[in-house]
């Protein structure tokens, strides 16, 4: 009987021992030329974690991709060695995650990915999920603001050769026409350049009435400084990179008067009390202020979170929730359109020559599911 | 007696360490460290490549990472839009960038070092910008996704080589097969020719080896190895980006190499293993990693310049190559023609507003030995130059055994049985005596070891027998000039022209080297001598020209020259 009684003891101490700490790994550039985007986006997942619900011993494990493909690959590779985690964030680089996508097919792990670009959700895959708008959703409210709002019908567009840039101007280009504005000047420019002004001149001899812009933050910042020294009177309405209070750091609030962003949120914009006080949160954990990759990444970790919570204890059922759920989150409603696209909304900033702090100027929604 | 030139590796080293690959692979190795391991291998190949181009050529090209983006494309663009297998793909992409290579290494080899880097920087530019522009080709900066497994046979339909065991067991695989082929590669004859022109190009053309041609061989080898790197990459990752092509690939195959040991074969397998595997070990430091990856790398750089290879081989050295037994080289069989062997007629040639040599003509017939002699600036060793082809004359006619050989490269004046020696003797530092001097056969013998005993036996007739087997490097000047000597006739040339072969010597090394002379010419040698020593030259030469300012001055005996009046006021200003 006092044997009984001990192992009783005993397996009621083990009851109450918490399971080992479930890892998520976090899978992001944080070096190279989309640190400063990837570090958002490690920022945004580890800060999920952090605010788990109680029920869950859960853990992040932030691993840098640098920019290569392979060496993406590898971080997923590593981070599957020791058993299949719940899910993992996935690096917002189109090519990086083009080289996930097979490997997590194989190991039958969902990935949490804020990248907007190139065609990752075409592929059907059904292990990837994406908590930004993409292309589609983005361009089109970029286009639509241009021409609906601002009644402009001779945009000129400066884009970025790479996979970002291509994607965006494929689909901008498309927008217009559909819009009847036509695009009269579009030319590519590589990240490194350093003068944009032979670009820009370029595209002022061809007498447009608003200059678009699908750059990434420095070259946009580039771009909207040069403008300025130029005097060019022109409205700017600029991609994603320039919501980022980083980007806008790198100019004088005078710079900015004028120019508008699309994005999917601006967290420093505020809003709701939520994203208010994720954004507090956020600047109390790293310092720093968020933007809508990490609002995105936050957002998709605390989907993952939520169906953890509820019980999905496997990476199937982890995927299963995400396909098929719907979650109110701090940017938007998220639900899956079928393919792994979560995010369906985007929003227009505009700076006004005072501050570095855009306003939301027009919210585009997409269809509710 | 033992040849201090040691072989590459030792082979006992290096299958200690293929076992301890080979063991961690099939026992210690996850499917995430089985993954790295194949990553490893994938850039061991590249590193090869570029060990034979850049380690043992010396020529630092920077197309390497664009090589092996090519065979990465050219596997991409195969395999997902024609849907052909391995057997079909791994080939072409060794060919497509074989031919790339091939088309520009000709007009950019003629490069100068530095501007050789940069022309073939922008061969790696030039294929990126296509690779993000065309983007119906090459899906542009996303680029080519789903990119087959390793297929064997003609179509990619069937099943693909698993990740993990399988596909390391063919990276590695093919590794093996490169790696043996670029060692024996590098230790025979090309490699050896190879390294001789990375060291001393001038001097390697003047042993009658085609220093282009040696270089475009070595550019387009590193291409084909950079291509089936560039393939098993794209098999790998599953995807080819326009990342493949970009200067990152290059410094991390520059840096295997460096960290690996230069010019070395299985440095390119160690450096490879450990640079894919240090960021690996560090990666909880998060973007730390790459603080200790850099020191860990200036750490190495530091404390082995020669690479892990040389510790290894300092630490376990490889046993000496024995040495040859001698033999001595046929003499050439030229053609037997009437006149001098040697014509040089009206030759002239001009540096800005001086002339350096202006109207020089002379003769030498075989058997005879022509003394050259002159003040400084004369233009004797311009002269020596110009019939070398050295130098290229803006006009005259330089005839070997009568035939018309002007303006051709000095390898041709070599291969027509033309052999100099320099003023100041150039020998390569790392090697013995025995093999500087069989570098002189290398464009003459079938191998490497017919060469070193073709060499043996001239080191040993020209009285080098005792230092045969210690380096160049510390030998005393007038053994330098012995062994310079012993390379210009280990070639058995018909025509021999040594610049200032007595200065620097003692009174008995140049009683013996005027024996020495006497010999070759005895042989049959046109030996033409240039010299400042008239006490070494005048009992030596059958025939002195003397020049001034260019011009010869006087021709004839050595007695008629020395007492002519242009000479004494020009040279001898009365002295003798």
């Amino acid at each position: 009987m006092r044997r009984l009684s001990c192992v009783s003891a005993l397996l009621a101490a083990l009851a109450v021992v918490p399971a080992a700490a479930e890892t998520l790994p976090v899978l992001v550039p944080l070096t190279g030329f989309l640190s400063l985007e990837g570090t958002s986006q490690r920022n945004g997942a580890v800060l999920a974690v952090s605010q788990a619900p109680a029920s869950l011993a859960v853990k992040a494990e932030v691993v840098d991709t640098g920019t290569s493909p392979e060496a993406a690959a590898t971080a997923l590779e590593r981070a599957v060695s020791r058993g299949t985690p719940p899910a993992v964030a996935a690096s917002m680089l189109g090519t990086q995650m083009l080289a996930m996508l097979p490997l997590a097919q194989d190991y039958k792990v969902p990935l949490v990915t804020v990248s907007g670009t190139a065609s990752i959700t075409e592929r059907g895959n059904p292990w990837v999920f994406r908590f930004f708008p993409g292309d589609a959703v983005t361009k089109t409210a970029h286009a639509r603001y241009v021409v609906e709002e601002l009644h402009k019908t001779r945009p000129a567009l400066i884009y970025q050769t790479t996979a970002y840039g291509q994607s965006g101007k494929a689909h901008l280009e498309q927008a217009f026409a559909a819009l009847g504005a036509p695009l009269v000047f579009s030319e590519g420019v590589d990240p490194a350049a350093k003068d944009l002004l032979p670009v820009l001149t370029k595209a002022l001899e061809t007498k447009p009435d608003v200059l678009v812009l699908h750059l990434h933050s420095a070259p946009t910042a580039l771009a909207v400084r040069t403008a300025a020294a130029a005097g060019v009177a022109l409205p700017i309405v600029a991609g994603s990179a320039m919501h980022q209070p980083s980007t806008a750091a790198l100019l004088e609030p005078a710079e900015l008067k004028g120019v508008c962003a699309e994005t999917a949120a601006s967290p420093v914009s505020g809003g709701t009390p939520a994203m208010e006080a994720f954004t507090a949160a956020y600047r109390t954990a790293f310092n720093a202020e968020p933007d809508a990759f990490a609002v995105g990444q936050y957002d998709g970790m605390r989907m993952v979170l939520d169906a953890m919570a509820k019980g999905a204890q496997t990476p199937e059922a982890v995927r299963a929730a995400l396909a098929s759920g719907r979650y109110e989150g701090l940017a938007m409603t998220y639900h899956s359109d079928g393919t792994g696209n979560m995010a369906h909304s985007a929003v227009i900033v505009c700076y006004d020559g005072a501050s570095r702090v855009p306003a939301v100027v027009k919210r585009y929604d997409g269809p509710a599911k | 007696m033992r040849d201090l030139r040691l072989l590459p590796s030792s082979p006992v080293v290096l299958a200690l360490g293929a076992v301890a690959l080979l063991a961690y692979a099939l026992f210690g190795a996850s499917p995430y460290g089985l993954r790295v391991l194949t990553v490893a291998g994938v850039y061991a190949l590249a590193a090869m490549g570029f060990q034979i181009v850049f380690g043992a050529g010396g020529a630092l090209s920077l197309a390497h990472g664009a090589f092996f983006g090519l065979g990465a494309y050219v596997t991409g663009i195969l395999g997902t839009a024609a849907g052909v297998g391995f057997a079909v793909t791994f080939p072409l992409s060794l060919l497509v960038p074989l031919a790339v290579a091939v088309a520009v290494g000709m007009p950019v080899l003629r490069l100068e070092s530095h501007y050789f880097a940069l022309a073939t920087l922008g061969i790696a530019q030039v294929l990126l910008l296509l690779a993000v522009n065309l983007p119906d080709l090459t899906g542009g900066a996303n680029g080519i996704a789903g990119v087959p497994g390793v297929v064997p046979g003609l179509w990619a339909a069937g099943d693909a080589v698993p990740r993990g065991l399988p596909l390391a067991a063919v990276v590695w695989g093919l590794v093996a097969v490169g790696g043996v082929a670029a060692a024996r590669l590098l230790s025979g004859r090309w490699g050896r020719a190879l390294a001789l022109v990375r060291d001393d190009p001038l001097t390697a053309a003047t042993l009658g080896l085609d220093v282009g041609r040696l270089r475009l061989g070595a550019f387009a080898v590193s291409a084909l190895y950079g291509g089936a790197a560039g393939a098993l990459a794209a098999h790998t990752q599953r995807v080819v980006s326009p990342e493949v092509l970009e200067f990152p690939v290059m410094v991390s195959v520059l840096t295997i190499a460096m960290v690996g040991g230069r010019g070395r074969v299985a440095g390119a397998v160690i450096g490879a293993v450990l640079l894919l595997h240090v960021p690996e070990w560090f990666r909880f430091l998060e973007r730390s990693y790459l603080i200790v990856y850099g020191a860990a790398l200036l750490l190495v750089t530091v404390l082995a310049p020669h690479g892990l290879m040389g510790v290894v081989e300092r630490l376990f050295p490889p046993r000496p190559r024995p040495l040859p037994p001698a033999k001595e080289p046929a003499a050439h069989l030229y053609p037997a023609v009437p006149g001098p062997v040697l014509a040089v007629e009206g030759l002239r040639i001009a540096f800005g507003g001086v002339v350096a040599v202006d109207g020089v003509s002379l003769t030498a017939a075989a058997g005879e030995i022509v003394g050259i002699i002159g003040p400084n600036g004369s233009g004797k060793t311009t002269l020596i130059n110009l019939i070398s082809g050295v130098e290229r004359a803006e006009a005259g006619v330089v005839r070997l055994g009568g035939v018309d050989m002007s303006g051709r490269r000095p390898d041709r004046m070599a291969a027509a049985g033309l052999s100099r020696s320099f003023q100041s003797a150039i020998l390569p530092d790392h090697a013995t005596v025995l093999e500087a001097v069989a570098d002189a056969r290398l464009s003459l013998d079938p191998s490497v070891t017919v060469a070193r005993a073709h060499a043996r036996a001239v080191v040993e007739r020209m009285g080098l027998a005792e230092v045969m087997t210690q380096p160049c490097a510390g030998l005393p000047a007038a053994v330098r000039r012995r062994v310079d000597l012993a390379r210009a006739v280990a070639r058995r040339p018909r025509v021999l022209l040594l610049d200032e072969p007595a200065a620097g010597l003692g009174e008995d090394e140049k009683a013996a080297l005027a024996g020495q002379i006497r010999r070759l010419a005895g042989d049959g040698m046109a030996v033409v001598v240039v010299e400042h020593d008239m006490g070494f030259l005048l009992p030596l030469a059958g025939r002195l020209v003397a020049l001034d300012q260019g011009r010869v001055v006087a021709v004839g005996t050595p007695s008629a020259v020395v007492a002519h009046p242009a000479v004494r006021d020009a040279y001898l200003g009365g002295s003798l």
